[in-house]
Order: C-alpha cells, then structure tokens, then sequence
C-alpha cells in the first residue's frame, strides 16, 4: 500500500522539463520567502505588527499578505518592485521612520527584504487577516476544531447497518453510487480477527468450529471476540503496537560515533505496556501514567513502582553523543517533544526548535515552552554502557516490590571497554546497586524547575528570552486552573492533563484514528502521527469524530472501541469487489471492502512458530541483556534463539532481532504508528534461506511425519496447519510430486518433508491475510 | 510507472496476471527486475555511470593529508605538521601518510574550500549523506538509484559497507526499492560481513529451485482466487512473487561476489585484505582493504553505488599517532582501489569520492601539542574519475586554513556536483512527499561546480 501511495504522489520531474523555469522560480521564491523573509517578519516584527500584539503599532499587520500590501496609518508598506519607494525599506534603513526601534537590524536581513521586494514581493500567505489574538498564520486546521458528535447519517439500504459507524461508511458509498463488497466468509473472518487481535493465526480446529456455527448463528462472532480482546496475546499485539509510537528500544543505538550502549532495564517499560494494553487502562489515564507517572499518587508499592515504570516512555530515547555536543541536554528534549507531539498528539513540533512552524501553527516559543517542562525533568537513563562520550551516567529508580534478579553465578562481563590511549581495560566504577538489583529508567522532577531560554536558530549558544511552561498556543483550550503550571513543579503533570482533557480536539482524534488503521491497514487520516497541515485530511470526518467522541465516553478504553469496531458490517467485508467499485475507489479510501494485509515482522515468525507446534507464551524473561551494561558494538552478537512471541525479543537499536529485521521494523529512533510495508529481495532471501525459517519447516514436518502415515494425509495434514485448509487436487499433487523428486534427489525423508512446509510457510497465503 | 502497470493488470480480460504467468513460465529478465530499479537513461548527458563513496568517518585532518599549510612569516600559527610534496606531473601536494594515494595524484580532484553548518559529529555525518542534519531524509545513493535505477537487476542498487545507522543509508520517504543494502555495521567485524541470509548451503540450487516452482505455483492460485480481481490489482502479490525471483537470483550471484577467493593473492596484498590490527586511539580497523576491494566487484558487475566507510578519524588526544594510523589503514586499499579502475577502463565512468562530515583546525608545529578539535568552516574533500580534473586542486584556505576563501563548496552543492556528474540534475530531482517536492539540496538549492569538470 505504501508503494502505492508513493506511486500515485510520484512526480518524475524530467517529464515536466518545459515548465521547470516558471516552477523553479516559483520555488525559489517560496524558498527565500520561508527561509528568509517568513522568519525575519515573525521574530523582527510581530510582537507589534500581528494578531498577537497587544497593541497594534500605527494600525500595520504585517501577519498577512494583504496587511503588508494595505499598510496602516503611513499607507502601504511596501511597493511590489520597488523597494526604494517601499515604507518598509526606508523604515529598516531608519529613514524617517525607525523600526525595529530598538535597534536597526543587520545590513543583511534588510537586503534580504530589498531583494524580496525587488523580486516582486512573492507572498504566499493569505489575503485575510487572522483574528485578532489567534495564531500567526493560522489556517483553519480541520484538526484543531472541536471533536463534534454529529448523528449518524440516513442511508437508503438501513438493513445494511450493524452499528452507526457502518451508517458512516454507506453513506459516503450511497453518495458515490457504490456498493460495499459482501461479507467476507466465516474462514477469511476468523483468521482475520486472530491476526488483528492477538497476531497469531486460528488453529485449524477452531477455524472449523467457528466456520460451522457462524452461518446458522450471528452471535458467535462476539463469543469468538470477546475471549480474544481477554487474553494476554491482545495486551502483546497491540502492546508491540504502541512501543512503536514509543521508539522503544533496548540500547541508545548508534550514537552518530558508532557507539551503542545498551538499556539493560528498558524492558521492564515494555512489560508495563504489554501489562496496561491487556487491563486495558483507560487511554487518558495510560498516557498520564507514561508523562507524568511518577508525580502521580498511589495507593500501594506496586502501585508506586508501575508508574514510575511507565515513564521510562520519556527515558528510552536514542540520544546523540555526548563528546563535543554541546546541544546534548536540548537534544534529549528534543526527542522526548517529538515523541510526546507526534506520538500523542500527533502534530510535529520538532521545527519550531530552529524557527516558527512555517505551515503548522507551532510557533518557536510553543518549543521551548514545552521544552522548559522537560528540561525541568531529570530523565534517568542509566549508565550508558560506562561510556561517558556517549551519555554521561545517571541514577535509576529502584523498584520495592519487584524481584531482585542477580546475574547467573560465574557470569562475567566479556564486552570490556579500552582506553583509547592505552589500550587496557577501562576501569569501571564500582555499581551504585546491588547486583540484580530491580532498577527503571524514568524520570523524576528537579529540584528547582526553571522556563528555557529560546534559543535562536536553535542553537543554545544564541539565547533569546525565557518562555514560560506550557504548551501549545493551538489548540485553545477553555482555561482550566488544572493546566497551569506552578513555579515549582516541571509541568508534566499539567501537560498530561491538557493533552487528555476531553476538550482537547488531538489526542483522542489520534488515538481512534490508530485504532481503525490497526483494524483497517489505513486509517480515516493515512499520516496518522501528521494531523498538521502536511498531513493527510480526513476521508470520513465525522466517522472520525464519532469514533473519538464513543472513545472517550466509553471511558477512554480501547478493547471496547476495538470491540465495537470489529462488531461492524463494515469491518466483516470480503476483500473481494465487483470491479465497478475496485475501479471507482482504487485505493479504498470508502472503506468498501477489505484490503489485503501482510503479516509483520512479529505476526509472521510468531505464526510460524504457532505452526511448527513449538510456540512458547511464557511471557516472564526479562532480557537478554538485563545484567549487561555494555557498548553493543563492542558486544558479539547478543541475540538469543528462542521460541517465545517476538514482542519478548530484544530490540536492540541498531542491532534489531534477525528473525525481524526483514520485514520492515522501524528504526526505534523517533516515534512511529505505521509501518512501512516494502517489497524487497532481502525478504525473499530471508523467507529461502533464514535458519529460523528452516528450522520451523523441519519441525512443522516432523509433527506431520508423527501425526499421520499416508502420503497424502501428511499433505493434507501439511496444509490445514499452514493454511487452514484442504489442499486443492492439483496443489496435493504439486505437493507429492515436490516431495518424490526431493527424495529422488537424495534428500532424506525428514528433509523433503521440510522443503514442502517451508514452502507453505513462505507462500503469499501464509504471509498475507484477508 | 506502477500506474501503467496497474492499468494492465485491471485491464487484462484473460482473468490471468501476465507477469504471474512470465513467473510460471520461468522468464526470468522480465520478472527480476524490480520496476524502479530498471536501468534509466539520465536527463544529462552522465560523465559517470557509478560511484564509490570513500566515507571517513570523525572528520579527517585536512592540512596533514590534503591541505598544505606551510609556516610563512616570522610567527609559529597552526598549519601542517607533517612533510608534503608536489606529486605527479600536476605537482598536487599530498602528505607523506598518504604514499600509495599519491601515487594517482594526477588522477585526484582535490576540493580544498569545503564548508559545513555545523561541528557536531551526528549532524553533520547526517548532512554529508542525506542534505538534512535534524531529519531523516533520503541518502545520496537513495536518489541516485531512484534517479538512474541501477544496471544488474541481480543486485540492489546501493550498497552500504561498514555502515552506521540505518539513517545514512535510508531511502526515507523514497520507496524502499531505492534503499541502501548494508553488509556490515560499524564495529563489526567486516572480515566476515555480508548480506544477510544470502546463501544456504544446505540444499542445493536445484532442491531449491524445485520448492520455489512449487512456492510460485501455490502464489499463482492464490493471487487468481477464483477468477477474483481484487488479488490481482493488489501489486504487493505481484512484487512479492517477483522480488522472490530476484532473491532468488541474489543466492546466485551475490554470494560469487561477496567471495573473494577468487583474487590473487598480489591482489589480496595490494588491498590489505583481511590486515588486522588492534585499533591505535581512534582508528579502528575494519578490514577496509576487503570493502575497497569488494566496492570494486560491486561496481563491476553493475552495482550504481557503493559506500565504503572508514573511521574514526576524530583525533583529539593523539594527532599524529591517530592520523597516521588512520592514513595507514586506508591509502593502500585506495590505491589499489584506483589502480584497478583505472587498469580496467572503469575510472573514465566511476566517480570516486573521498571525504568526512567535516575536517580539523591546525596544529602548531613544535609548540609540544598533539591536540585537535572540529572544524566546518574548511575542509577538504577529493573526487576523481567520473569526469572530473585530474591533478586539479579547486579551492582555497587562508594561511592556516581555518577559513574558506575561494572556490567554497557547501555540501549541497557537492551533492549536486556528484548528481550532475552522474547526468542528474540535482535542484531538479525531486520527490513529492508531505505535501511538497523535495530534493537533497534542500530549499536553497545545491550549485554545481563546473570548474572541476574535465
């Protein structure tokens, strides 16, 4: 899907070679606009000449382009073309008039306006003023405006509708003239819903169970859910989900001088969030846990300790070097606003670092209004693998109530660091816990929390003025005395509460939108961490606004939004369409019929491990790496063979699982809630050649040589475990006459057998779902 | 070009998937090429087909290696500390760390005047590879193979050696086929890197190809579901079928490649294949004979580009003793590496490129200090075959070469320079993403120095 998208967006700019001039100029002229004039008109002139100023200097905005061209008391500002006779020019040269009044600005920011002047004044911004007070620039955002719960919309074939979303979708296709595609079959259902759920395929028993009783009776799809949205297998599906968003990763990953300590404690965040996904914690509540845990109150010691768990969402960060680096501190800031602004709110605040948003409404001091609050948070990572040049070291929470672990008797460090200049081993500082000792990364308040300085063109170097605690200007909330933040706390707490207030029009847009991509591969917005201006803009609003309006009514728990979607007509639709629809909605934007989905890295080693029968669901181990505090580059290879689910693996940054690293895992550097689905011949080589792979096809055929003795029951046999179905005539007999000519080609038994089941473990029907 | 594709996969009435079939009838040529990496011919007229990045990493000490900062005048200021000499007919002056590269001196496009934004490491490591220092953004051989798609359809496009994070080689928001390859990430040992899962020894290719004809046929069935269409519009069953092929066909040739056995030993000598060493402060060994060497069988049998990566060559401490470890490490492989372009009619048509994310301020000779820090306001990068000047030094320092006074080169306009050379033009490459086009100049622009064009 991605490849199609990107496909359809391409523009192969050589076929446009006669149009280039007049584009290109028009984009050099957007360019100077944005990089030099957009910026020096913000930070040189608005605090007098905008919707924001509290006192509008001679009646001029210059905060759009029709306030620049009209001017204010003296007449316009500047003459398109002419920059001598332009206002502006004679104001900045401190002609007559003297702006700024402080001081004149440098001869090369007014020659930068003499040429944007000359150059015809190009001005891409709008004709209307924004109002008064609002945001610099601000376009009306669709996701901005308030969530508005609209009833759900007529539809002419009403018997269609099992719930008010499936009136959402219809309508839209009534509107078009189509047709949604027919329910899919009990078979494709099933295999559909234990992938979405709990990422592992039905056994072949209970795709028969459910295939006889869902035909006579509608109710078993629920039976059948609702056991599923219990188990532990959903808290690690949709858990793996949001350690995504959460760039969790078990080491720093390279850090730009080819270090790579690892975090031998991160996966105790990792079962916090397999944990809280399968209690279902109510969304608003899991996000304050994740900000602000450790500020919250408790009850009991264990209470206590999963909080402060939780913010290791804001401690696992993959963080620059620390050598030379003088924007080290500013750059864990950094990434934790990213995470916290795409990831929840989705909205990208990292450019406001360096200068005003130029297109979303994120203006420089909203950064480092956020910024104050983390910087007036210690984010405790740990030691850093004893690598000062990497992070300097910090403490870690100690836990009360969890098991001390000490390392297996006899172990020893073998990834030993040297000094550089003598070659011997580093020593190290004796631990500052007892060995196996229960420790978290997190974060904990300051002692004297303090507003950032802006700093301009982000460099820390160049301080401007500080700018108070808090958070984004847009969206507005109504005021709540619950959202200041007060002198001598950071504000995370605060910044928690602002994000999950009902009233806020992001996070639970956000988090629904999520939901329904998880269940749909696309979502209502296809950029779900980009609700800015870039982003994509919404295919069914409303449905969008219903979906996070029942959200967080529903008190903002996820199983039951998930449970009321995968109830709808909507989500039970066959993947196949009459081609009048395939035709009118390539892309399936109507949500008409169901698109195909691949398998993931996760869902396709833990179903071929479901299949070869040796599936361990024991969810208690720790890490590999939970006694070792190293550079993993200087480690041999710290990946362990095991047959638990693939969540449990360690996700070593820049040294992913190999049994995953194929099928497009993310880089676990910046937070991400889609995955890219490439097609690419590393996959091919892995699904022939990939030991893990062979090793499930030998096992998959030792239980079909044990289980049955004929050789057309052992294909038969073959096939209903891979595929969940009887093999068709001519498939059986390719099967037969695949393992006969392996066996006369001297393979033994055992490894034709395994050469037939690789083969159904890497065929398009196992990797992909319907 | 997905979308032609598209249409006459709906279009086709047969009910049958003509590459599907091509994959059942086993038509190789047609199916092995991932659409997108076919071979384009370039808007320009292409001084060079390929390339090789020599990327060394840390920053590299350009007035010990390249530019040559003599005393002058009555007062010790920072300049070189090690001995140069005019070298080939062109007299280019190269430092004695460097005995086997100057020996192509005649061959070398020095760029004395390069400049950067900034002197932090990751930055502007991110910078030199993809124009962006915050964002991840694709890499340079990313747009280079999504702008020429690449020659042997057997082989990915770009290849990574002794790579870092998946950022330097990513092909970002450019589809995935566009990607780099990595063997080896850094601090690996690279004696032994390769692509993963590459070969299987334990079947043979005959065994293999059985199960894959069986594989491709159950794929088929399923992907005609009945006389279904909704499979069949669905290009991902159709690339996965065809990216199987390919992988396939990697098994064949890549593992011949990666395999060096085949080289005589004066070969393997003239490389340093396989020289191992305990790393010297900085530098650390990384086999780097072994990546020139198999840089150039990538080039050879059509790969469109390649990155090799030394480092580190961030002296702080010890200067000399770090940079001279540095330059041992890397000059004979170099040389080798130019020796046989050049012996084999491959320089005229490979670009090479030599050059760190920034480079370091002077030491003051005989002042007793062995220290050095980062410096972006100059630096040296060199280019050669590909169509540039051999024997051409373009730019210039001040006396103790802090500064760029002539001829400078930001590094987007050494991306640009590199895409024109390989008959792209750079301002002009875009891809549309996120609601605009984008290119690796970024919004200002790249220019291409012309001057250094043969």
């Amino acid at each position: 899907m991605v490849s199609r998208i990107r496909s359809v967006i391409l523009l192969v700019s050589f076929a446009l070679a006669g149009s280039l001039d007049a584009t290109a100029r028009a984009d050099d002229d957007a360019a100077f606009f944005e990089s030099k004039i957009r910026p020096l008109l913000v930070r040189r002139c608005y605090e007098c000449h905008s919707s924001e100023s509290k006192e509008l200097g001679g009646k001029l905005r210059l905060d759009h382009r029709r306030g620049i061209l009209d001017g204010g008391e003296s007449g316009p500002a500047i003459v398109a073309g002419d920059s001598e006779g332009s206002l502006l020019v004679q104001a900045l040269r401190y002609d007559g008039v003297k702006m700024p009044p402080d001081a004149p600005l440098p001869e090369g920011e007014i020659a930068n306006v003499v040429h944007w002047i000359k150059s015809g004044a190009f001005d891409p911004r709008t004709d209307t003023p924004p109002p008064v007070g609002s945001q610099n620039d601000a376009q009306p955002l669709w996701s901005l405006q308030p969530i508005v719960d609209v009833p759900s919309p007529e539809v002419k074939d009403p018997a269609w509708p099992a719930d008010p979303i499936d009136r959402f979708v219809l309508a839209r296709l009534e509107a078009a003239e189509l047709k949604p595609a027919a329910d899919a079959d009990a078979r494709t259902l099933i295999r559909r819903l234990y992938d979405d759920l709990v990422g592992l395929p039905p056994s072949f028993d209970e795709v028969e169970r459910f295939a006889a009783e869902f035909p006579r009776d509608e109710t078993a799809l629920a039976r059948l859910v609702d056991p599923l949205l219990a188990s532990p297998r959903f808290g690690e599906r949709w858990g793996r989900r949001w350690l995504d968003v959460a760039r969790y990763g078990e080491s720093n990953g390279n850090d730009g001088l080819g270090r790579n300590p690892t975090f031998p404690h991160a996966w105790r965040y990792r079962d916090y969030i397999i944990d809280a996904v399968a209690r279902d914690v109510p969304y608003d509540r899991f996000v304050t846990e994740q900000i602000a845990g450790d500020l919250l109150p408790f009850e009991t010691p264990e209470e206590r300790d999963r909080q402060i768990v939780a913010t290791g969402f804001l401690a696992v960060g993959s963080k620059p070097a620390k050598a030379m680096n003088d924007e080290f501190d500013m750059d864990v800031v950094a990434d934790q606003i990213d995470v916290v602004s795409r990831g929840i709110l989705g909205i990208s605040v990292a450019c406001a670092r360096c200068h005003d948003h130029k297109f979303d409404p994120v203006p420089t001091r909203d950064y480092y209004a956020l910024a104050g609050i983390f910087a007036s948070t210690e984010t405790l990572w740990g030691l850093s693998g004893h690598e000062g040049l990497s992070a300097p070291s910090t403490d870690l929470h100690v836990l009360t109530t969890a098991p001390k672990v000490p390392p297996p008797a006899g172990f020893v460090e073998t990834a030993i660091l040297l000094e550089s200049n003598t070659g011997l081993p580093k020593t190290i500082p004796p631990p500052n816990w007892e060995p196996g000792t229960p420790l978290a990364m997190g974060l904990r308040d300051r002692a004297s929390p303090a507003d950032c300085k802006l700093c301009i063109d982000g460099m820390s170097t160049k301080p401007g003025g500080a700018v108070p605690r808090g958070f984004l200007s847009a969206p507005r909330l109504p005021k709540s005395e619950s959202f200041s933040v007060p002198g001598n706390q950071s504000g995370r707490l605060q910044l928690a509460r602002w994000m999950t207030s009902e009233d806020h029009p992001l996070t639970a847009r956000v988090a629904a939108n999520r939901v329904w991509m998880h269940l749909f591969g696309e979502g209502i917005v296809r950029t779900p961490d980009d609700f800015g201006v870039y982003g994509d803009s919404p295919s069914h609003p409303e449905l969008l606004d219903h979906l996070a309006t029942r959200l967080m009514r529903e008190g903002w728990s996820i199983k039951r939004l998930v449970r009321t979607i995968v109830l709808s007509r909507t989500y039970r639709l066959s993947g196949e369409a009459d081609p009048r629809l395939l035709e009118a909605d390539a892309e399936n934007r109507l949500f008409g019929r169901r698109t195909l989905r691949r398998l993931d890295a996760e869902s396709l080693r833990d179903a071929m491990l479901a299949v070869s029968g040796c599936l361990d669901l024991r969810a208690d181990g720790g890490s590999v790496i939970r006694h070792r505090d190293i550079l993993v580059n200087l480690a041999e290879d710290l990946h362990q063979t095991t047959d638990r689910r693939s969540v449990y693996l360690c996700y070593l940054r820049s040294s992913p699982p190999p049994e995953l690293a194929a099928f497009d895992l993310p880089s676990f550097v910046t937070t991400t809630s889609r995955r890219d689905v490439s097609t690419i011949p590393g996959q091919a080589l892995y699904l022939l050649n990939n030991p893990f792979v062979q090793k499930q096809a030998s096992r998959m055929a030792e239980l079909t040589l044990a289980c049955e003795t004929s050789d057309q029951s052992r294909v038969r046999y073959a096939f209903l475990r891979a595929l969940g179905r009887e093999p068709a005539k001519s498939e059986g007999e390719e099967a037969l006459r695949l393992v006969a000519e392996s066996l006369a080609a001297s393979l033994s038994e055992g490894e034709a057998w395994a050469l037939l089941c690789q083969g159904l473990l890497i065929s398009n029907e196992f990797r992909y779902v319907d | 070009m997905n979308h032609s594709r598209r249409t006459l996969l709906r279009s086709a009435t047969t009910g049958f998937s003509c590459l599907a079939l091509q994959a059942l009838l086993g038509e190789p040529r047609a199916l092995a090429s991932p659409e997108g990496l076919v071979a384009k011919a370039p808007p320009l007229a292409a001084r060079a087909k390929r390339a090789i990045f020599l990327c060394m990493s840390g920053g590299p000490a350009q007035l010990d290696t390249f530019d040559y900062k003599p005393q002058t005048g009555s007062k010790p200021h920072p300049g070189s500390v090690f001995r140069f000499d005019r070298h080939g007919e062109s007299g280019v002056q190269i430092s004695e760390l460097l005995p086997e590269t100057a020996k192509h001196a005649d061959r070398l496009c020095v760029i004395n005047g390069m400049h950067a934004d900034t002197e932090i490491h990751a930055q502007s490591f991110l910078q030199l590879h993809t124009g962006d220092r915050l964002r991840e953004r694709p890499s340079l051989g990313s747009w280079v193979v999504y702008g020429l798609g690449t020659e042997n359809q057997n082989l990915p496009g770009f290849i990574s050696l002794n790579t870092s994070k998946s950022s330097i080689y990513s092909s970002s928001f450019l589809p995935s086929i566009y990607s780099g390859t990595p063997i080896g990430v850094n601090g690996e040992d690279m004696t032994a890197a390769t692509i993963a899962d590459v070969r299987d020894d334990r079947l043979s290719i005959g065994a293999k190809r059985r199960q894959l004809d069986f594989v491709q046929r159950l794929n088929n069935g399923h992907l005609l579901n009945d006389g279904h269409l909704a499979r069949r519009n669905d290009e991902r069953l159709d690339g996965a079928i065809r990216t199987m092929e390919l992988g396939f066909r990697m098994q064949l040739e890549a593992p011949g490649l990666l395999d060096l056995g085949g080289e005589t030993q004066e070969t393997l000598e003239r490389y340093r294949v396989g020289q191992k060493k305990e790393p010297i402060g900085t530098c650390q060994w990384s086999d780097f004979g072994r990546q020139c060497l198999l840089a150039r069988r990538f080039v050879e049998a059509g790969v469109r580009f390649v990155e090799v990566n030394h480092g580190s060559w961030d002296q702080h401490k010890n200067h000399r003793r770090d940079l001279k470890a540095n330059c041992d490490a890397t000059d004979a492989p170099v040389g080798a590496l130019l020796h046989d372009l050049h012996e084999r009619g491959l320089l005229e048509e490979t670009l090479l490129i030599w050059g760190g994310e920034f480079g370091r301020p002077g030491l003051t000779p005989e002042d007793g200090k062995d220290e050095s820090g980062h410096a972006a306001s100059a630096f040296t990068f060199w280019l050669a075959g590909g169509g540039v000047k051999g024997g051409h030094v373009h730019g210039k320092t001040d006396a103790t070469g802090a500064v760029a006074v002539e001829g400078k080169v930001h590094f987007r306009d050494l991306h640009a320079t590199i895409l024109h050379l390989m008959g792209l033009p750079a301002n002009e490459l875009t891809y549309r993403y996120a609601g605009r086009d984008h290119r690796i100049t970024g919004p200002e622009g790249g220019n291409v120095v012309t001057e250094i064009f043969a």
